[in-house]
């Protein structure tokens, strides 16, 4: 917004009186398009989004490089694996079987939780508590302002924007002597808002949406969520355009309505989240995480200082199908191993429950908080349109967790029955398959 | 200077009795003391956490039974990072990275559970900390308090009026710096407080507080100034707002994200799991302890044998296997080393690359200056991580030590199958509490001040570059008035 004098456009003549609204739209957008510095505006905003977009689909290629690049290695690591395990049992512990969360084709546009939360983790078929909560190694400081990306744009410089071409839109005629002409004009008046408001509202959703529609088109989205993130975009335009209609017909001075709008933009958009947040994880405890590892730990590791019987009882009862083949005569056997590992995480499964319940809750009073502060509330259902909200990140883990089960399913016959394993029982392992 | 002052009480005194001005500057003063009152409670509890986190994993580690001591190094244990006294004001990197960071044998792993994955979206449009108030909120406070502070002179004549008392425009614009300097602290006054009360309880943090104080007030200082020369050169007083929010908005919305986007960019970081897998490519290039047959452990086995005089595994006087454990982590442990070092080489590069721009924000200098002083950056951060490496192999090189001296090879290998063999591998409990525990050792206080230096030096840039704007601005009004 570095345009003054937003009024240039209302500096010609008095507006000839036509009859029909599509004559009050033309001559409304034939006026705007005079006024350099708000078309200069909206131009600026259409090439933020547009680096914006470019960003996006940069940072989203990356993310899918580096997909490819860890599948190769994986490629390679599976192979070295293959060379020398001897037995279903040691290829299941030696093996980290990679899982990823390809980025959607709209994560372009809201890039949200992925620099904060791993989109490639590899698990192996032992206890997974302890596996499912690391992280990636990025740069804390870079994920600390946030990213360039569209939704960004679009909740924190389109406001100001609007605010910029439609504080004055009243105000203007009357400072520069104009509006008891148009005052005089009975009917006409409001014709005369709407459309001016309106010509204005449409050059910042375009300047929005075509960015968008391009980089959708790039990224090959499905129409739906095409129009769903056009949605959101005309959503979040209108919101601000309707507050700022309302200040600005208020009849206050134009320094005071843009002052008026600059606080309500800076307590929808930096304060209300920023105490949101605080009340909802105030609201919402949940269990430590490090707790859970800790416990997960102890149940695995105590393993080996308790009987193997009782362990093996105590797997059995909950895994009756593998009672038959649960006698082991020595003091380590791959099948007692893989036993404790499952019934450690069976021992914090309650306790896992409740912490992926927690964030689950805390998410969701997020999303209620949408509903007060409209802009949030329209940027929250962008992130979901692009899977990279938090939600996303739970989807992820329960991915894992069900590739999780089937690896151990696919396992635990060799282990249990104590069939040979070779390099082709080896090459049927379960892949994760990157579903939506 | 007198005339300024003069000025400076009139500015105050029409700012008090505005009711939009009133409401404004009341209810940053509110959120500032609600930021430090509930950063400070969620810092305490934090701390005790974690605390006892950490006194919990050193009591288990200490209470375990008679174990092989290469049981003990799969089981290993947690380092918990701490939060530093002044995270309170500046929390820095603290949601972003892990807190928990589990150590064990053969494997370096990655802090896991940090708020960012705990919390709802809502995180990321910033938390109410002190910080963020005074870096974020305070700024955008002061544009609306000041913004017509000389443009509404100008504009209603009261400035011919002023200098037909005898004012000359250095001393109207000083007038209005100092009134909004005014209200600038007492906008950092909560904030102030709270840094003054967790600097209290550790008096050695003091030299860092003032830094932490000083960055502050000198980007406070910064926006009073170039809301004043703003609100003079503008012709109108929408005019002023407009560039002024304008100018927020790219120094403390815009310009943070474009110099963390450029980073990324410039200096890219490889996905933790592709290191992984790089590494124990690498790994398997240099020997694989697992393979009795690996030609890498064959000759660590030649040169053992030679080195004791003996013929054969058995008949060395220590346990051949726990030595092979000791040469694999050594190995490991320095590609673990070499791996990180480098990982952190390149997130200090994209450091390097954003502070470049420390010139062109000052939103990003203070932020820098802060986060550094209070010990709650990328550094801390990566410090943690090095000492908590340090710790993991000097614990696994110990027990490696104890499974060669302590347990005997021929029960070793026959372990797991003969339970009576596998019970005499098993070394006394008492074992456990004879090492050491993991303590983080934070930078020192001096250490921290030298580093946030550059970020001061450069804010200090920043208020004597706009100091010369604003006696242009002076300069400038004395012959439009």
């Amino acid at each position: 917004m570095t345009a003054s004098g937003m009024t240039e456009a209302a500096g010609v003549a008095p507006p000839r009186h036509r009859p029909g609204a599509l004559g009050d739209w033309r001559r409304e957008a034939a006026l705007w398009l005079r006024s350099t510095s708000a078309v200069a505006s909206v131009a600026l905003l259409a090439a933020l989004a547009t680096v914006a977009v470019a960003l996006g689909l940069g940072e989203v290629a990356r993310q899918h490089a580096a997909i490819e690049r860890v599948l190769d290695l994986q490629a390679s690591e599976e192979a070295a694996i293959a060379g020398f395990a001897e037995d279903a049992g040691s290829a299941a512990y030696y093996t980290a079987h990679a899982t990823w969360d390809s980025p959607s084709p709209l994560a372009f546009a809201a890039l949200g939780q992925r620099d904060a939360a791993p989109w490639v983790l590899r698990v192996r078929a032992l206890a997974l508590e302890g596996q499912l909560y690391e992280s990636d190694a990025q740069n804390p400081e870079l994920a600390l302002p946030g990213r360039f990306d569209l939704a960004f744009v679009l909740v924190y410089l389109a406001p100001l924007v609007l605010v910029a071409l439609l504080h004055d839109l009243k105000s203007a005629e009357r400072e520069a002597g104009r509006l008891g002409l148009l005052l005089s004009m009975p009917g006409a008046t409001r014709r005369l808002w709407v459309a001016r408001a309106g010509v204005r509202a449409i050059a910042v959703l375009l300047a929005l949406a075509v960015p968008f529609g391009f980089g959708a088109a790039l990224a090959g989205a499905g129409l739906l969520e095409t129009l769903g993130g056009l949605g959101v975009m005309v959503g979040t335009v209108a919101f601000w355009t309707l507050l700022a209609v309302l200040i600005a017909l208020r009849g206050r001075r134009s320094a005071v309505n843009a002052a008026i709008l600059c606080a309500a933009w800076f307590a929808l958009v930096l304060v209300g989240p920023a105490a949101g947040h605080l009340a909802v994880n105030a609201a919402v405890p949940i269990p430590s995480g490090a707790e859970l590892a800790r416990e997960n730990r102890e149940a695995v590791h105590g393993a080996w200082d308790r009987p193997r019987a009782e362990t093996m009882a105590r797997f059995v009862s909950s895994h009756p199908e593998w009672a038959p083949y649960a006698a082991i005569d020595r003091p380590f056997h791959w099948k007692w191993y893989f036993a404790f590992q499952q019934l450690g995480d069976e021992h914090v499964a309650e306790r896992s429950r409740a912490y992926r319940d927690g964030i689950e809750r805390r998410e969701r009073l997020a999303g209620a908080i949408g509903w007060v502060l409209p802009p949030i509330g329209l940027q929250r259902a962008l992130h979901r349109l692009a899977r990279t909200d938090v939600a996303a990140q739970l989807e992820y883990q329960e991915r894992i967790r069900a590739f999780h089960a089937e690896l151990r399913a696919f396992y635990w016959p060799y282990v249990f029955r104590e069939q040979p394993f070779g390099p082709a029982d080896f090459a049927r392992t379960p892949r994760f398959a990157s579903v939506r | 200077m007198r005339r300024a002052l003069v000025v400076a009480g009139g500015e105050l005194r029409l700012l008090l009795r505005s009711r939009l001005a009133a409401i404004g500057l009341g209810a940053l003063l509110a959120l500032s003391a609600v930021a430090a009152w509930t950063s400070s409670a969620h810092v305490a509890r934090e701390h005790a956490t974690r605390a006892a986190h950490q006194a919990a994993v050193d009591r288990l580690f200490d209470d375990q039974p008679a174990r092989h001591p290469h049981r003990v190094v799969h089981y290993g244990t947690y380092a918990h990072r701490p939060l530093g006294p002044l995270a309170a004001f500046d929390p820095g990197v603290d949601p972003y990275t892990g807190t928990t960071l589990y150590l064990e044998g053969h494997r370096q792993n990655v802090a896991a559970f940090g708020a960012a994955r705990e919390s709802s979206g809502l995180l990321r449009f910033g938390q109410l900390t002190p910080a963020f108030v005074l870096q974020t909120l305070a700024p955008l406070l002061l544009v609306f308090l000041g913004y017509a502070s000389v443009a509404r002179e100008r504009e209603s004549g009261g400035l011919r009026q002023l200098y037909s008392h005898g004012a000359r425009a250095v001393d109207v614009l000083a007038g209005k710096a100092l009134a909004l300097g005014a209200v600038a602290l007492a906008v950092a006054l909560p904030a102030g407080i709270a840094l003054v009360a967790a600097a209290a309880s550790v008096p050695a943090e003091v030299p860092a507080a003032l830094a932490v104080a000083a960055g502050h007030l000198l980007y406070l200082a910064a926006w009073v100034l170039a809301i004043a020369a703003i609100s003079a050169f503008a012709g109108t007083a929408r005019t002023a707002l407009v560039a002024l929010v304008a100018a927020w908005t790219v120094a403390v919305v815009v310009l943070p994200r474009v110099a963390a986007e450029y980073a990324l960019r410039a200096e890219p970081l490889p996905s933790r799991v592709e290191t992984d897998l790089r590494l124990q490519a690498e790994l398997r290039e240099l020997g694989d302890s697992h393979d009795a047959n690996d030609p890498f452990f064959a000759e660590f086995r030649r040169r053992t044998l030679e080195r004791y005089g003996v013929e054969r595994i058995e008949d060395l006087p220590v346990n051949f296997r726990g030595l092979v454990s000791a040469e694999g982590e050594t190995l490991t442990s320095r590609l673990f080393v070499e791996y990180a070092e480098r990982l952190a080489a390149i997130q200090r590069a994209q450091r390097a690359r954003v502070d470049a721009f420390a010139w062109a924000t000052p939103a990003l200098a203070v932020r820098r200056a802060s986060m550094t002083a209070a010990g709650s950056d990328l550094e801390n951060h990566l410090r943690f991580l090095a000492q908590a490496e340090a710790y993991r192999y000097d614990l696994i090189q110990r027990l490696n030590r104890l499974h060669a001296d302590g347990v005997a090879y021929a029960d070793d290998v026959q372990r797991s199958r003969d339970a009576a063999a596998e019970r005499r591998t098993r070394v006394v409990a008492s074992h456990w509490q004879q090492l050491p525990d993991f303590r983080f050792e934070p930078a020192s206080p001096r250490e921290r001040l030298a580093a946030a230096r550059p970020a001061l030096l450069a804010l200090g840039g920043w208020v004597a570059a706009l100091i010369g704007v604003l006696a242009l601005a002076a300069r400038r009004l004395e012959r439009t008035a």
